[in-house]
This record gives C-alpha cells, structure tokens and sequence, in this order.
C-alpha cells in the first residue's frame, strides 16, 4: 500500500499549519422575507447588480443574484434551495459578478446554468470563468457575414440561407418541429469545424435526455455542450440560462472559432422573467411582462456576432426558438424577437399536417443577410426559389377552382409540385451541401419534370445514392464551391446516367 | 400620498435640530399628533430606527457592537476604535461590548452592514468546509 497512516497524518499537519484563516471586512445583510426563489435582504450598502449573495443557513449556503438594487434593500433571486433559507439569515456579499465555468472541457457535457454536470460524468475541470452578462462586441471588432452555416435542410440551406455571426427566429406553433430543425442543424455541424451549445430553457427533461442519446449516437455530442434547464428547474435558473450558454460560447469566439447556439426557448425565458419580475414587485406592461423584456432578449442575441480578422475572425450563431400560440405572430414576445434578430423561419400547421416536413412557410420565412453567405453553386440553382415556392402555393390554392390553365401555368403547377416533394425532409437526416446543388440542379434544369410526382422521393434518395457511389461530382462541388462547366458537365451526365437506370418515367 | 417612515424620520430630524429641550418636547407632542392623525403611530419602530440612523450619520457617529470570547482590554479597545474611525471616517464611535463564549476566541465586529469576522468559531468552520472539498 501506497498511503500509510503516518504519511496521512503528515499530510493533514502539513495542510493545516499552511491554512490561514482570512480575516477580511465583508458585506453582510439580513433576509427580510423570502418566496418563491426570490429574497428581500436589508443591508449590503455595497452590492452590485447581478452580484452573487452568499445565503448562510443553518446547514448549507445556497447562492443568490443580486437584481434589485433599492434603497434600504436588495432584491436576490435564489439559485439553490430557496426552502432552507430562513429570514433574519445572514447573507454575504462576494464582489464577484455571476459567472459560470467555460473551456473545451464542457464540450460533450450536460450541465445546468451554472456549469455544474448534470450527466454523471464527474467533475468538470474548467479553464476560466466567463460573466454571464457581457455587452455584446461593438461596431469596430464587427464584420458582415459571408460564410454560410450548412444546416443540412433543403429548404432553409436554399431558401433562407444562415451564416456565421447571423441570428435566425425559429418560430412556429408547439409540435411543429422546432427543436428538430435545431438538432438536424447540430447534426449536420460535423466537420464544419463549428461547437455547437444547445440551452434547453423549460423543456422537459425527458426530451432533453432523448435528444442527448440522438446527438450521441449521430456523434455530434463529440462537439456540443447542452446547457440544461429544465421545467422544474425554478424561475431564476431558467432566466440565467441562455446567458450562461452564450457565456460558454463567448469562449470559443474569443479563441476565434465558430459556435452555433440554440436557445430552446426564448418564450419560456420570457415567462420566468415575468415571474421573476413580478415576485420583485416591478411594474407589469403588456402580456404582464415587465418594461425591460425587450432588452433582456435584444443584449442576449446582440451577442451573436461575426468578428473581424483582426479580432479573431470567430463568430457566434444564435437560433433562438419562439414558440407560438395558434399561430399568432403578433403576440408581444414574438414580434420582439423577430425584430431582433436578422429573419425568421416560420413553421406552419398547415404544411406540416399535409405532410410537408419541415414544415417550412417559404412565404413569412426571410432571411436578411444569410443570402450573402451562400456558397455560389447554391446561390445559382436556388436563387429564384424561395421565390417560385410561394408563388406555386398561391397558384395551386387558386387552380383548385378552375381546370382549364394555360401551358404555362400548368408547367409551373408541376414543377411547384416536385419542389416541394423536394422540401420534404425526414428528421434526423441533415442533407450535404453538394447533394442538395445536385438535387436542386436537376429539378430547375428541368431533369425531374418526367418523374411521377410520387416518385420524387424514390428518384431523389437513388441519385444520392449512385451520387455517392461516382462522388467525384460531390467532391467537386464541394472543393470549389460553384458550378463551372467543367462541373456542370459531369453532374448532368451523373443525372442522365442515373435516370437511364430508372423505370418509372413518364413517357 | 403615504408618507414613508423615512421621510416621517427626516421631517422630525430637520425641525428639531438646534431646538432646546422645552421646544422638542413641544414638537414631538404635535409630530405624534400628526401621526395619530395619519393613523400612523405603528410605524414607531420604523421611525425611530430611521431617525437614529439619520441623526447618528448627520452627527458623524457610528455604532458599532463588538462580540468577543472574553472581555477586551483598553488597549484593544482602543485598536478597535481607531480602526473604525480610520474606516468610517466617524467622530465619534459608540462601542457596544458583547460577551460570547460561543466564539472560542477572537472577536467578531459590526457596523453598518459590515462584519469583520475575527473569530475561531468562523476559522474553525473554514477549515472544516476545506477538508470536507
């Protein structure tokens, strides 16, 4: 045996004649009343905003945040157990703004908001400590987007492109496939040199896990780190969250890299921000949210950026998701945050129950600057797209009525068809940039208009395959990013090569 | 508009400044009329802590209580007291002596919402919380 008492019994004189107590002044206070995570405490002449409080009670110390600064005291949401906490008990400032752990090791992790593991896996050893909150980068170390982040679905990586340093609304009702578009975006990040944080904000923990073994299993966890606040974390920790994620993801942008951050939602965010608010008695506004809920999402994604060379040249992505309520855009949460962030990709019912998934709306769906980011071959076969999709929906609501259409129509009716066959995308399947031009290119140069509607999906999932099988096309595109003739040449004779070996044509 | 104990605590401070002792007691029996009046008289409490707190900063003195494990001497008095009027910049500083055998050893002084915990129950606890991490 290694350890002998005598050496234990050394060790422990040693560690205790070096330990010195500190004897320095602090700040203290007393709890005047506590409820529902939130703490009045007189005294702490000194605090600071979002300053962290020390609680001592009889058995543990639980950690609070200073939010309201007054005048003869100071208004703390709690971060522990706000139930062992008494009045009269005695809290301490620390001078220390609130801050979590970050560093590369959090990467593969399930952590709370305050980057403690949530998944078993023992400690985490952090490199620093990062403030939540941090004003976002200014005007100077900014730079315009221009290099796209491949989300690997068809219709967004066409239509409504993204890029680094961009922040996209995910919007859209419950159920409608929010959350799946952000995972397949995770998934599809493989080898595109992007760490991705997922911030579960009021989800269920259940889903939370079975996403968790998803992205595992796709491999996509070896580059993402879930911040993980669940519906029954309480209110406090819910609203610390996504600026804990973005803390995390501040790192790896101050390293230059690029990060993708999902906020999973900013609806439920908002909700523990009203009950936070109220229960510290701040005035309510519209939808009983307070004054600043407006700020506390537009200084969350102003964090989102793309930074010049000379700042590192790293960026941060944000997705953040809103849920809606029966489709109502123009709720207060909803337009805030559409006004913020640069587009939205709107999920509709309507498609979704036809079958239509993602259920994508090309029409609300914008994106304001991700057009930019496109890479060139892309650009030249989805550039009209987003386009002729919304125009094919108004045409077929309105060809319902009337059988006689000119030739013109009807060709459009047809193609409108089998481009949104295309669209449709199964979960869990992210898509290669290559195979989407190819795809793309086939449809608008007119290669699938003899394919049965029905057989799109067949048609499709074959060129992938015999694609991959000849994937000197792919490896092209791919390495030079657009469509010279030399390239176009050999993608249709991989085309009419694949259709030769296909039985279903219309003749 | 209600009128907070603060301000009720300002008001008397301001109109009994520089009074002789006849005319203060003439005006705390209206000032308590007032607040009879108010249907304010619970607030006392409030008032005369707010009141004590505004007349000790506006005449430069601080109070400030002292927990010890045994009784101070006069030169340690005298550290404690020149230590918080170099901190508080106070004239005058109102030392209420506590014995607590509690605290083993050492001292634990407050003022304000300041502590200075000195004592070997408080080093005691941190040395425990380090062994026990």
């Amino acid at each position: 045996m290694s350890t002998t008492k005598d050496f234990i019994v050394a060790q422990l004189k040693e560690e205790i004649s070096g330990f010195k107590a500190e004897i320095s002044e602090k700040s203290v206070g007393k709890v005047l009343k506590v409820s529902d995570g939130i703490a009045l405490v007189s005294g702490l002449a000194e605090a600071m905003m979002s300053e962290i409080l020390i609680f001592k009670t009889e058995t543990v110390e639980v950690t609070g945040v200073a939010l309201n600064l007054e005048e003869n005291q100071v208004g703390a949401i709690i971060l522990g157990d706000y139930t062992a906490i008494k009045e009269g008990d005695e809290v301490i400032a620390t001078k220390r703004i609130l801050e979590v752990p970050v560093g590369e090791n959090m990467i593969g992790r399930v952590v709370n908001p305050l980057g403690e593991p949530m998944d078993g896996k023992g400690k985490i050893e952090a490199a620093k400590f990062y403030p939540i909150e941090k004003i976002a980068p200014g005007v100077i170390t900014r730079t315009g987007v221009k290099e796209p982040v491949q989300t690997g679905i068809k219709a967004i990586d066409a239509m409504i492109p993204i890029g680094r340093g961009q922040r996209e609304l995910i919007i859209g009702d419950r159920q409608l496939g929010k959350t799946a578009l952000a995972i397949d975006t995770i998934i599809n990040q493989k080898g595109q040199n992007m760490k991705c944080i997922y911030v579960a904000i009021g989800q269920k923990e259940s889903k939370v896990a079975n996403l968790v073994t998803k992205l595992t299993e796709a491999g996509a966890m070896n580059y993402t780190t879930v911040v993980l606040a669940g519906a029954s974390t309480s209110a406090s920790l819910l609203y610390i969250a996504p600026y804990a994620g973005c803390a995390m993801a501040e790192y790896f942008l101050d390293k230059g890299e690029d990060v993708l951050i999902i906020y999973d939602d900013l609806s439920k965010h908002a909700v523990s921000y009203r009950e936070i608010s109220l229960l510290l008695r701040r005035p309510p506004g519209r939808e009983a949210y307070p004054g600043d809920v407006f700020y506390l999402h537009s200084r969350l994604l102003e964090r989102a950026c793309k930074l010049n060379k000379d700042f590192g040249g790293g960026s941060i992505t944000a997705l953040p998701i809103i849920e809606t309520q029966a489709g109502d855009l123009s709720a207060y949460i909803p337009t805030n945050v559409i006004s913020i962030t640069d587009g939205q990709i709107f999920l509709e019912p309507d498609l979704f129950y036809k079958g239509n998934r993602p259920a994508v709306n090309a029409g609300l769906s914008v994106s304001r600057v991700g057009s930019s980011a496109q890479i060139k071959a892309m650009k030249k076969v989805a550039g009209k797209m987003r386009l002729e999709a919304a125009q094919y929906r108004e045409l077929a609501a309105f060809a319902q009525f009337g059988s006689d259409l000119d030739a013109d129509t009807r060709k459009k009716l047809e193609r409108g068809k089998r481009l949104y066959e295309i669209f449709k995308q199964d979960q869990y399947q992210p898509l290669s940039v290559a195979k989407q031009v190819a795809v793309y290119y086939a449809l608008i140069n007119g290669f699938m208009d003899n394919v049965p509607v029905e057989k799109i999906k067949e048609f499709e999932a074959g060129l992938y395959k015999y694609a991959d099988l000849n994937d000197a096309v792919l490896k092209a595109i791919e390495t030079k990013k657009e469509i010279d003739a030399e390239v176009e040449t050999s993608l249709k004779k991989l085309i009419e090569d694949y259709k030769a070996t296909v039985d279903y044509l219309i003749k | 508009m209600k009128i907070s104990a603060q301000q009720y605590a300002q008001s008397l401070f301001d109109s009994v400044a520089g009074k002789s002792e006849k005319e203060v007691k003439a005006i705390l029996k209206s000032f308590v009329a007032i607040l009879g009046k108010n249907r304010e008289l619970n607030k006392e409490v409030a008032i005369v802590t707010a009141f004590l707190e505004i007349w000790n900063q506006e005449h430069g003195e601080v109070v400030a209580t002292l927990e010890s494990a045994r009784e101070l001497g006069p030169t340690a008095r005298e550290t404690v007291v020149d230590y918080l009027k170099t901190k508080t910049d106070a004239a005058k500083i109102i030392l209420e002596e506590n014995i607590d055998k509690d605290l083993i050893g050492g001292f634990v002084l407050r003022y304000g919402s300041k502590v200075l915990d000195g004592s070997l129950k408080n080093s005691l606890n941190s040395l425990k919380n380090k062994i026990s991490n």
